[in-house]
């Protein structure tokens, strides 16, 4: 039965009746709207069917397309005769139900001339299928004002995993739909100790809007409060936040590079050690590009010399017996080795000709700028650089949008590969870790390879089941790889452009909703999962977050413990972990 | 070099005036009674604009009726004998033009259906889920004369229809225009005939010539026509005709019980209000003089009389269970 049982199904006002001067259908029919009744686009409507020798079949679904036309007018100039009261013609309005759900499944068509309802309460919820939901995660309002819920089996990896958000940058609101749905998996307590004990990653890729996540929003009004009430979800900032900025470039000190956020922010870098002991240097050469040049077998082979001769001294390394103190030193070592006759078969191997080793220098020696701020030797090794989730906040946030491209993909790359290492040495796919990226095409492009792409193809279709949840967000989904693509359970459409819109990667959005996407207002998004055969409109609430300066209320206490950094500089380097006064430095 | 002009009428409905050529209109001359000086005496014969103080009436009801032959039947008695049978739909409706509010609604409608036989054994048929009435018709009843039985109870129809749509919702100034001549519909108030067809040349000759230099919303001055079924009537241009001398032409007819003051003040607001319901040629094989108001309401009328095949279908499928 839809309905848990008869009592309680509230079944409202009868607006229609299923018309039958177009073919009803089990999985789509249209209804005729009664004079003085309306139906609007994502309405749920519930009807039945009787028949013989059995217990009558409920069709609910929901509205897919609305029309209105004059019955009884030939030519459109019609129209003036009948608003001038001449000609007399009806006003009647037809609605298109997609059926969501059959119950019990027996796939008849609704009888034309039966009687339509709009559903409520527990009846609505059956229709969307939300009372099979054993743990639902709020995820907005649908058109009729009513919350409108996630199936958490499809998120945390139960029965599938991985959001994929797509719509036009600025108006698509793609970041805030997924802060908000972090906030909701955090805060609603659906998930339960899963859900509180989750960790985010998130980077931010545009702007510092991202930053404030744990700062409340002063804009925030009765209104939006009471919208985060009706979805059970306290109105407020994210509690547990870090926030990591690359390091000042040409600063020695290692400050973070955060303009308007000023309290709370770690520094993030990789000594020179670390970059040769972890293998780092493909995710320098991470560009799609990159991989269909000769000269990846260079990489590799200077990856694992690096690997294999370098050695730590205080900081930077020791290489050749020469010390290298800083990035820009070690690209110069390198190519110095390469160029040269006698050293170059140790570092490439021998089969490599000159041409190729001058590609892979070019590069190398152009990453220099790029990368030197992020990959020190003049820094503490014992001072906390690292981005670990483990050991970081709830929601880290990982800020890249004053970085260049390539040391963004350094970033993303590195990050993502030690995390899932991490999670993949672990075992266990708890605490879930959501990975929330934007710009997905540039990291996962439909074409090419890199070290990025691999990563996030791992966790795309593997992280299911080791707890790393990616919550990507792309302009176009027709350009990142297909497979991230078809392993995401939830697929989300914000505002489209009308040439992506047409593509096959939206296939499951119907066509009324396909051309809706094109005017999708901010804070509108098509939600689709495999629950429910229709995507849902929904409308989230504004966020209670600050997301930009200007409206971020004071900063968390937690934050204030310096100026500048999230660690207390005072704190003894290294002093954790009840290490005793002999390990001072000084 | 004689002017012509091409009939705005469909050939398929005939033409809006019945023999003679164009330059006389209606050819057989009618036999009536017709005292032309009601008005303004026959000698001062001009075509008359719609007084200035004139208004069309904020409410005007138009009157109209549907029928269609579903089948053809013959019965079988017990004796030998057959006689022919005519199973019709037909269907009566009004359209309230309430012309201030802009809105024109179907103010009442009514399907009947009937079997009009002379056989004096024949009964109801119920096909499907319809039932047609027998109606005993007179005499031998031959096939031919049987479309002709089903007019009088369409007319009944009519009327009953109209009286109810005036209860509710008339404002004691509306215009009620009947399609076709008044004949009985005579005691209704407030009521004009409309014919689109002009068979009978009713006008002495130098007095149809007014007709022909009628102006679009012009009428002719008011005659009395004594006939059976006569009263008052005269000539209208609607606008939209073609241009030849008897296009969008009607004639408006008003019950005899007036005085002919009444029958004047009723002309004048025919002229003030049938013009703005003229049809326009493309949209209406009968333009102009079948009415908006009235094509619309035939539209739906045939409409409510359901579909011919299914019917043509039921009504075989329930004579079949009758051998």
């Amino acid at each position: 039965m839809i309905g848990v049982s008869d009592e309680a199904v509230e079944v409202s006002e009868p607006v229609g009746r299923v018309l039958g001067t177009a073919d009803a259908t089990p999985l789509q029919f249209w209804t005729a709207v009664t004079p003085g009744s309306y139906l609007q686009l994502d309405d749920v409507v519930v009807t039945s069917r009787d028949l013989p020798d059995r217990e009558p079949v409920k069709i609910a679904g929901v509205v897919t397309q609305v029309r209105a036309r004059h019955e009884g007018a030939q030519f459109d100039s019609d129209v003036f005769a009948i608003a001038e009261g001449t000609l007399p013609a009806l006003v009647q309005e037809a609605a298109e139900i997609t059926t969501t759900r059959v119950d019990p499944e027996l796939y008849v068509p609704p009888a034309p001339g039966a009687v339509v309802h709009r559903a409520s309460g527990a009846a609505r919820d059956a229709a969307l299928h939300f009372d099979r939901m054993e743990r639902r995660v709020p995820m907005g309002t649908g058109r009729d004002g009513v919350p409108v819920f996630l199936n958490a089996d499809f998120l945390d990896g139960t029965r599938g995993a991985h959001v994929s958000i797509s719509g036009i940058s600025g108006v698509a609101t793609k970041t805030s739909f997924a802060t908000f749905l972090l906030y909701s998996v955090f805060r609603s307590g659906a998930l339960g100790a899963d859900g509180t004990n989750a960790r985010a990653l998130i980077f931010n890729v545009k702007g510092e809007d991202l930053l404030f996540l744990d700062h409340e929003n002063t804009k925030l009004d009765d209104a939006t409060t009471a919208n985060y009430k009706l979805l059970g979800l306290p109105a407020s900032a994210f509690p547990d936040v870090r926030v990591y900025a690359p390091p000042r470039a040409g600063d020695s000190s290692g400050a973070p590079d955060v303009n308007s956020r000023l309290t709370g922010v770690d520094s993030f870098y990789w000594t020179l050690e670390e970059f040769c002991a972890n293998r780092l240097l493909p995710y320098v050469f991470a560009d799609a590009d990159d991989e269909r040049q000769q000269y990846t077998m260079v990489v590799h082979s200077v990856t694992a010399h690096l690997a294999r001769h370098a050695v730590a001294a205080e900081g930077g390394i020791s290489i050749d017996g020469r010390r290298l103190g800083s990035y820009g030193d070690l690209v110069d070592h390198v190519v110095d080795q390469l160029t040269d006759d006698e050293t170059r078969s140790t570092w490439a191997g021998s089969a490599v000709n000159m041409g190729t080793v001058n590609a892979f220098a070019r590069r190398l020696i152009g990453s220099k700028r790029d990368l030197s701020r992020l990959i020190r030797g003049d820094l503490a090794a014992r001072r906390p650089h690292q981005i670990k989730t483990a050991e970081s906040a709830q929601v880290t946030v990982v800020d890249l949008h004053n970085l260049p491209d390539r040391a963004q993909r350094f970033v993303v790359g590195v990050t993502l590969k030690t995390e899932f290492d991490d999670k993949e040495k672990s075992g266990t796919g708890r605490p879930l870790l959501f990975v929330v990226l934007d710009e997905l095409n540039k990291y996962a492009p439909r074409e090419g390879s890199s070290p990025i792409k691999e990563v996030l193809l791992d966790i795309a279709e593997r992280g299911r089941s080791l707890g790393v949840i990616l919550i990507g967000a792309q302009q176009t989904a027709s350009e990142v790889e297909r497979r991230i693509v078809t392993n995401s359970a939830i697929r989300v459409v914000g505002r489209l452009d009308p040439a992506e819109a047409s593509r096959p990667e939206y296939g499951f959005l119907p066509p009324a909703m396909r051309q809706r996407a094109l005017l999708a207002r901010p804070g509108t998004m098509f939600v689709n999962q495999p629950d429910i055969p229709v995507p849902l409109c929904v409308e989230f609430p504004f966020p209670a977050w600050a997301t930009r300066k200007s409206e971020s209320g004071p900063p968390p206490a937690g934050a204030m413990r310096s100026m500048v950094q999230g660690v207390d500089p005072f704190a003894v380097v290294g002093g954790r972990g009840g290490s005793s006064d002999d390990d001072i430095p000084f | 070099m004689t002017r012509m002009f091409v009939d705005a009428w469909d050939p398929a409905y005939g033409a809006s005036f019945e023999g003679g050529d164009a330059s006389d209109g209606p050819a057989s001359p009618s036999s009536a009674q017709v005292d032309t000086d009601v008005e303004v005496p026959a000698a001062q014969w001009a075509p008359i604009d719609v007084a200035a103080g004139v208004r069309c009436p904020d409410v005007v009801f138009l009157v109209d009726g549907v029928r269609r032959n579903d089948a053809g039947l013959w019965t079988a008695e017990e004796d030998g004998q057959s006689y022919a049978g005519l199973a019709a739909s037909y269907a009566a409706g009004v359209v309230r033009c309430d012309l201030r509010r802009g809105v024109a609604e179907l103010a009442g409608a009514r399907v009947g259906r009937g079997l009009f036989t002379a056989s004096p054994s024949a009964g109801d048929v119920q096909a499907g889920s319809v039932r047609y009435e027998v109606h005993r018709v007179s005499g031998t009843g031959e096939a031919s004369k049987l479309p002709a039985a089903v007019q009088a109870p369409l007319t009944a129809l009519e009327i009953d229809i109209s009286g109810e749509a005036r209860n509710h919702g008339s404002d004691g100034a509306d215009l009620l225009v009947v399609d076709g001549p008044l004949r009985n519909r005579r005691q209704l108030p407030r009521t004009i005939g409309y014919v689109k067809t002009q068979q009978k040349q009713y006008l002495p000759a130098q007095l149809a010539r007014v007709v022909t230099a009628l102006r679009p919303g012009q009428r002719t001055p008011v005659f009395a026509l004594g006939t059976v079924w006569g009263g008052w009537s005269w000539y209208l241009r609607l606008p939209g005709g073609s241009g030849a001398p008897w296009s969008g032409i009607v004639r408006v007819e008003c019950s005899p019980d007036l005085t002919p003051e009444e029958a004047i003040e009723l002309a004048e607001v025919s002229g003030a209000t049938l013009p703005r319901f003229a049809s326009s040629a493309y949209k209406d094989p009968r333009a102009p003089q079948n009415l908006v108001p009235i094509a619309g309401l035939e539209r739906r009328l045939r409409g409510l009389l359901g579909d011919a095949r299914v019917l043509h279908r039921a009504l075989t499928l329930a004579t079949a269970h009758t051998r």
